[in-house]
C-alpha cells in the first residue's frame, strides 16, 4: 500500500464514531473539518504555533494541525462543538462572553479547548499561570487581557459549582 | 462640554455575535461547503527579482486529480491589468498583471496556479511546475532603492522613487535662523505584517446559466471590492455578488483585491466549476501584504526654553514591489497630521515612497502609526538636549482648550479634542512626580525604570473632502438601510465589512438610539453586496462615525414615520408628544412619559398590512435608506503612559505599568471600545518589541514562520489601565468620533520613549524598532566601549 492510498479509519469525535477513508498524511484538523464537517476547529498556521486548531485527545490539548487523523484510532477526540451542552454555554464560554474575551473569534475555539482542560487540572490558577498556559494560543484582536479575566471568572464559577462536567 | 444624554448608547451589553463564535458555529470562508469545489494552489517565485524564462507545467498536468495549471498568459486573456494612476503630483502611474508574465518582483510572487480536486493534490502538483528564472539583482533596502544605479523594480518607471511630495507651510527657514537650537532626531520603523489569525482565502462559484459570479471572501470593503473584481473580470456589477462571512481579523490586510483572489475567480469562470483557495501561513507571511517600513527625520527649531518654533519632517517609506494602493496613500497622512497636539505653524515635509523587491505595502491598523512616536520622540529630544523635563516641554507647546478649533499648518482642522486634558489625566493617574522620585531611588540601586509619554491625535473617519484635498482617490461617505418588518422586527444594514470588531453589537446601539428600540431588538446584516447598501467599508477608524452615524440618522428618519403612524393609531393630531422606548410608544402626559399601549408591531402591521389606515398621503411600508457624508476628518485623542524596567545587563524590557487616558467621543458600546483599545495597544507593543519581516541582502524573506515572525503572547503584554475621558464631537451624528487605531500609535511611542527614559543615564538613544535585547545591548556596549576608550 502506498503512502497516498486512502485507508479506512474510525475517528471517535465528541462521542460519535466516524468511519472515514483518508490518506495517512491527512491532518486531524483537515479530517475534522472536511470529513466530519466539524468546522469549529480552525487552522491558523499549520505549523503548531498559533494554537487555533487545539482539540482534546483523551482529555489533553493537542494541535490538530500537527497530528495525523490516522494516529487517532483508539483515541477520543473532543472539539469545540462538544463544549456547550444543549445550547448552554460552559462556564468558560459564558465568562468569555461576559468579559469580552473574544473579538474575531478565530482563535477562540483553540483557547476554549486549552482552558477547559487547564481548569480541570488547575481549578485555582494565578494570573501568571493563566498567561503562561495562554502563551500557546495567539490572539491578534484582544491583547489577552479580557481572556485572562474571563478564565479567572470561569475558574471561580467552577469552584463554586463543581457539578459542571467539562468535555 | 457635557456629554449628550442617551438612553441606549453607552450601555454595557455583552456582544451579540459571541454565541456562534464560542460554540464553533462561526462561519468563516473556509467553513463554507461548496459541493464539487476545486482547490487552487499557487506556484511562487523563490527569487526576489528574476525574469521568467519559461514555465513547464506538463508534469503537473499529468498528475491524477489535477484539472488545470494557469499562468499569467492565460489570465491576461481573462482579466484586465490593474492600473494605479490617480492624478497626484509627484506620483508615478503603475500597472500590474494579474499574475506576472515577464518577471517576478519578490520572493513569493505568484507565477502559476494549479487547480486540483483536493488541496493536498494541488500542493503536490505545484511542486512539479518547473519555472526557469534568470535571476536579477534585488533591491532589498530603501537606501539601495534610491541609489542612482539601483536595479529597477518596475522597468516601466523612470526610477524606484514611486512618489515624492513636499510642502512648506509658514517660513521654516526663518524659524531655523531665529532658533536657539535646531534639534535633529531620526526614527526607523521596521517592516511588519498584519497577521490576521485567519489567513486570506476565497471561493468562486460561477453560475453559467445566469452568467453570475458568487464570490465568498473575507473583506473589510465588500462593495468597493466588488466594483474592482467585476471590472477586472469585464463583468458588470450586476453579475458579481461578494459575500463576506465571519472574518478572522483583517487589520487592513483584507481590503485590496489580491491577485490570487482574482485568479481564482477568473479560473472558476473559465472552467465553469467552483474553485476555492485557502492561503497557508507561509504564504501569508511571504506574499499577502506588509506595512510600516519607514524612516523619519525631524529637525525642530526651538527656543532656549523649549518652545517649538518650526518643524521639518522627512519620510522615506519602503513600499515593496507593487502598488495595491497609491504610493502616497500611507505616508502622506503621517505628514499631514504629524504636529497633532502641538502648536506650530511653520512646518515643512518631504515624503518619498520607494519601490523594493518585497511584498507590496498596504494600510495596517494605523497606517500612520509612526506619527505619534515621531512627534513625541521629537519632544523628548528637545527635553533631552535642553535638559528640561519632558512634561514641561509638552505643556509649553501643547494646544490648550481655548485654541480649538485649531487649523494645523497643513490646513487640517482639529476640533473638539482634549489633548491637554488626557495628558494631565494620565499623569495624575500614574503619579508623575512620584515616579521621578522612584526612578531616582531605583537608579541608585542599579535598577533602570523609564516612563514614556505619548499623546496621540488620531485621524479618524476620513470624509470625501479629505480624500479630495489630500489627492488620494476615494470617497468617505457611507450608506445604510433600516427595515421594520411587519412583525416589528428591526433589520438594518450598512456598507461596512466586519472583521471581528463587534459591529453587530456596537452598530445596534446607533440604531437603537435613533429609533427607540433596545439594541437587542436590532439585527445587523453585513457583508453581502446584494443585501447591504453600497458603502465604503471598514477602514481608517470610520466604522463608528461613518457607519454608526449613518445608521443613527437613518433610524431617526424611521422614528419620525413610526411616531406619525402611532399618532394616527392613537387618534392624535400630531406625534410631537410621542416617543418610542423599547419598541413601545409613550406619550407625554402632565410632564411624564406614559405608556400608550401601542407598540412598534402595531405600527408595522398597519404600515404593511393595512396601509389604508395610514395618515393621508403616507406611503406604505417601513423601509428607509440613508447616505451620509461625514466631516473631512474627525479626531480622537489619548495620552499613553508606559512604565518599564530595562535590564541593562541583558537588554530585556519588562512592563511595570501601562495607562491610557482616551477621548474618543460618544462611545456606542463601551465593551467593544475597550476591546479595540486593548487590541490596538497590544498590536503596537507587539510590533515595537518583536514583529519583524526580515529580508536579507538578496531579498530573501527570513521570517516565513511564526517561530521567526514573533508576535507577543499573553506573557509579554502588560495589563492596560484605561481612563475614559470622552467628550462628543459637535459635528457628527450623536457626537461619535471613531477610534481603534490610536492605540497602536500611542503604544509604539510610549514604549520607545520609556526605554529612552530608562537608558538616559547611559546617554543612549533608541531610534529604531524592534526594541530587541540584542539592539539595546549593542547600543549599551558601543557606549561603554567609547567611554572606556576615552
Amino acid at each position: 500500500m502506498s503512502n497516498f492510498e486512502k485507508r479506512p479509519i474510525t475517528l471517535t469525535v465528541n462521542g460519535h464514531n466516524h468511519e472515514l477513508r483518508v490518506e495517512p498524511r491527512k491532518l486531524l484538523a483537515d479530517a475534522l473539518r472536511e470529513d466530519c464537517r466539524l468546522t469549529g476547529t480552525h487552522v491558523g498556521c499549520e505549523h503548531g504555533v498559533c494554537g487555533a486548531c487545539t482539540v482534546l485527545v483523551d482529555g489533553k490539548p493537542v494541535r490538530s494541525c500537527l497530528t495525523y487523523a490516522i494516529q487517532m484510532e483508539g483515541h477520543e477526540v473532543s472539539t469545540i462543538e462538544s463544549v456547550a451542552v444543549n445550547a448552554t454555554l460552559s462556564p468558560l464560554q459564558q465568562a468569555l462572553h461576559e468579559e469580552h474575551g473574544l473579538q474575531c473569534g478565530f482563535c477562540t475555539p483553540g483557547i476554549v479547548m486549552t482552558f477547559e482542560a487547564f481548569l480541570k487540572n488547575k481549578p485555582d490558577p494565578s494570573d501568571e499561570e493563566i498567561r503562561d498556559a495562554l502563551s500557546g494560543n495567539l490572539c491578534r484582536c484582544t491583547g489577552y487581557q479580557n481572556i485572562v479575566k474571563a478564565i479567572q471568572k470561569a475558574a471561580e464559577q467552577m469552584r463554586r459549582n463543581p457539578d459542571y462536567v467539562a468535555p | 462640554m457635557s456629554p449628550p444624554e442617551f438612553h441606549y448608547i453607552g450601555q454595557h451589553l455583552a456582544r451579540k455575535e459571541d454565541y456562534r463564535l464560542l460554540t464553533g458555529h462561526g462561519r468563516y470562508v473556509d467553513d463554507i461547503e461548496v459541493p464539487g469545489a476545486l482547490h487552487a494552489c499557487f506556484v511562487r517565485s523563490p527569487h526576489a527579482h528574476a525574469r521568467i524564462v519559461s514555465i513547464d507545467s506538463e508534469a503537473a498536468r499529468q498528475m491524477p486529480g489535477v484539472v488545470a495549471v494557469v499562468t499569467g498568459h492565460e489570465l491576461a486573456q481573462w482579466t484586465t491589468r490593474q492600473r494605479m494612476a490617480p492624478p497626484i503630483e509627484g506620483l508615478q502611474a503603475m500597472e500590474m498583471d494579474t499574475l506576472p508574465i515577464d518577471k517576478v518582483r519578490f520572493q513569493g510572487d505568484p507565477v502559476a496556479c494549479v487547480i486540483a480536486t483536493d488541496r493536498y493534490v494541488a500542493e503536490d502538483a505545484a511542486e512539479q511546475v518547473m519555472v526557469a528564472y534568470e535571476v536579477l539583482p534585488a533591491v532589498s533596502t530603501m537606501w539601495q532603492a534610491l541609489e542612482p544605479d539601483s536595479p529597477r523594480v518596475d522597468e516601466s518607471l523612470t526610477s524606484n522613487l514611486l512618489s515624492h511630495q513636499h510642502a512648506n507651510h509658514g517660513d521654516v527657514e526663518a524659524r531655523r535662523r531665529e532658533a536657539h537650537r535646531v534639534i535633529e532626531s531620526t526614527f526607523s520603523q521596521h517592516r511588519q505584517t498584519h497577521l490576521p489569525i485567519e489567513t486570506r482565502g476565497c471561493i468562486a462559484v460561477w453560475d453559467e446559466g445566469r452568467q453570475h459570479l458568487t464570490f465568498h471572501v473575507g473583506t473589510q470593503v465588500p462593495h468597493p471590492y466588488r466594483t474592482t473584481l467585476a471590472s477586472r473580470l469585464c463583468l458588470s456589477e450586476s453579475q458579481v455578488s461578494v459575500i463576506s462571512p465571519d472574518v478572522g481579523g483583517g487589520f487592513g490586510q483584507k481590503i485590496a483585491l489580491y491577485r490570487e483572489e482574482l485568479t481564482v475567480a477568473a479560473v472558476a469562470r473559465h472552467l465553469k466549476r467552483p474553485v476555492r483557495w485557502r492561503e497557508d501561513r507561509l504564504e501569508n507571511l511571504l506574499a499577502s501584504a506588509q506595512a510600516r517600513e519607514d524612516f523619519c527625520r525631524t529637525r525642530a527649531a526651538v527656543s532656549a526654553d523649549g518652545r517649538l518654533l518650526g518643524l521639518e519632517l522627512e519620510i522615506i517609506e519602503d513600499f515593496g514591489a507593487y502598488s495595491f494602493y497609491p504610493g502616497n496613500y500611507l505616508a502622506r497622512v503621517v505628514a499631514m497630521i504629524l504636529t497633532g497636539p502641538y502648536k506650530v505653524q511653520d512646518y515643512s515635509y518631504d515624503v518619498k515612497v520607494v519601490l523594493s523587491n518585497k511584498v507590496g505595502n498596504g494600510p495596517m491598523r494605523a497606517p500612520m502609526a509612526i506619527t505619534s512616536w515621531v512627534m513625541e520622540g521629537t519632544m523628548d529630544a528637545i527635553a533631552r538636549e535642553l535638559e528640561l523635563d519632558p512634561v514641561a516641554v509638552r505643556r509649553l507647546n501643547m494646544l490648550q482648550p481655548e485654541d480649538f478649533p485649531y487649523t494645523m499648518a497643513t490646513g487640517e482642522v482639529l476640533a473638539d479634542i482634549t489633548p491637554r486634558e488626557t495628558l494631565e489625566g494620565a499623569l495624575a493617574a500614574i503619579g508623575y512626580d512620584d515616579f521621578r522620585r522612584r526612578q531616582q531611588q531605583a537608579r541608585a540601586q542599579g535598577v533602570y525604570l523609564g516612563l514614556g509619554i505619548c499623546t496621540v491625535v488620531e485621524s479618524t473617519t476620513y470624509g470625501s473632502r479629505f480624500y479630495k484635498a489630500a489627492g488620494i482617490p476615494g470617497s468617505g461617505h457611507e450608506a445604510a438601510w433600516l427595515r421594520i418588518e411587519p412583525s416589528g422586527a428591526v433589520n438594518a444594514s450598512v456598507g461596512l465589512g466586519a472583521t471581528g470588531q463587534g459591529y453587530e453589537t456596537s452598530l445596534a446601539f446607533a440604531v437603537a438610539e435613533g429609533l427607540g428600540v433596545t439594541p437587542q431588538q436590532v439585527h445587523l446584516h453585513l457583508g453581502h453586496t446584494d443585501i447591504a447598501p453600497y458603502g465604503m467599508g471598514s477602514r481608517g477608524a470610520r466604522g463608528g462615525t461613518a457607519g454608526g452615524g449613518t445608521l443613527y440618522l437613518c433610524a431617526q428618519e424611521a422614528s419620525v414615520k413610526v411616531l406619525a403612524i402611532g399618532a394616527k393609531l392613537l387618534g392624535l393630531e400630531c406625534s410631537l408628544a410621542l416617543r418610542l422606548r423599547d419598541g413601545r410608544i409613550e406619550q407625554m402626559t402632565d410632564g411624564e412619559w406614559v405608556a400608550t399601549g401601542v407598540g412598534l408591531a402595531d405600527v408595522a402591521r398597519t404600515a404593511y398590512l393595512d396601509p389604508l389606515a395610514l395618515p393621508a398621503g403616507m406611503h406604505p411600508g417601513l423601509e428607509f435608506h440613508r447616505t451620509y457624508e461625514p466631516p473631512p476628518m474627525t479626531y480622537s485623542n489619548s495620552t499613553h503612559l508606559c512604565e518599564v524596567q530595562v535590564d541593562v545587563a541583558t537588554g530585556a524590557i519588562r512592563f511595570v505599568r501601562y495607562v491610557v487616558a482616551e477621548d474618543c467621543g460618544t462611545v456606542l458600546s463601551p465593551v467593544v471600545v475597550e476591546g479595540q483599545q486593548h487590541g490596538a495597544i497590544a498590536m503596537g507593543l507587539s510590533g515595537a518589541l518583536f514583529e519583524q519581516v526580515y529580508y536579507d541582502e538578496a531579498g530573501q524573506n527570513l521570517s516565513g514562520t511564526l517561530a521567526d515572525y514573533l508576535v507577543a503572547t499573553a506573557c509579554e503584554l502588560p495589563h492596560i489601565e484605561i481612563l475614559s475621558m470622552h467628550t462628543p464631537n459637535r459635528a457628527t451624528p450623536a457626537g461619535i468620533k471613531g477610534m481603534a487605531e490610536g492605540g497602536v500609535m500611542g503604544a509604539i511611542g510610549a514604549l520607545t520613549n520609556a526605554v529612552n527614559d530608562a537608558l538616559a543615564p547611559f546617554d543612549v538613544v533608541v531610534n529604531q524598532q524592534p526594541l530587541t535585547p540584542m539592539y539595546l545591548r549593542d547600543l549599551l556596549r558601543e557606549k561603554s566601549n567609547l567611554t572606556n576608550k576615552a
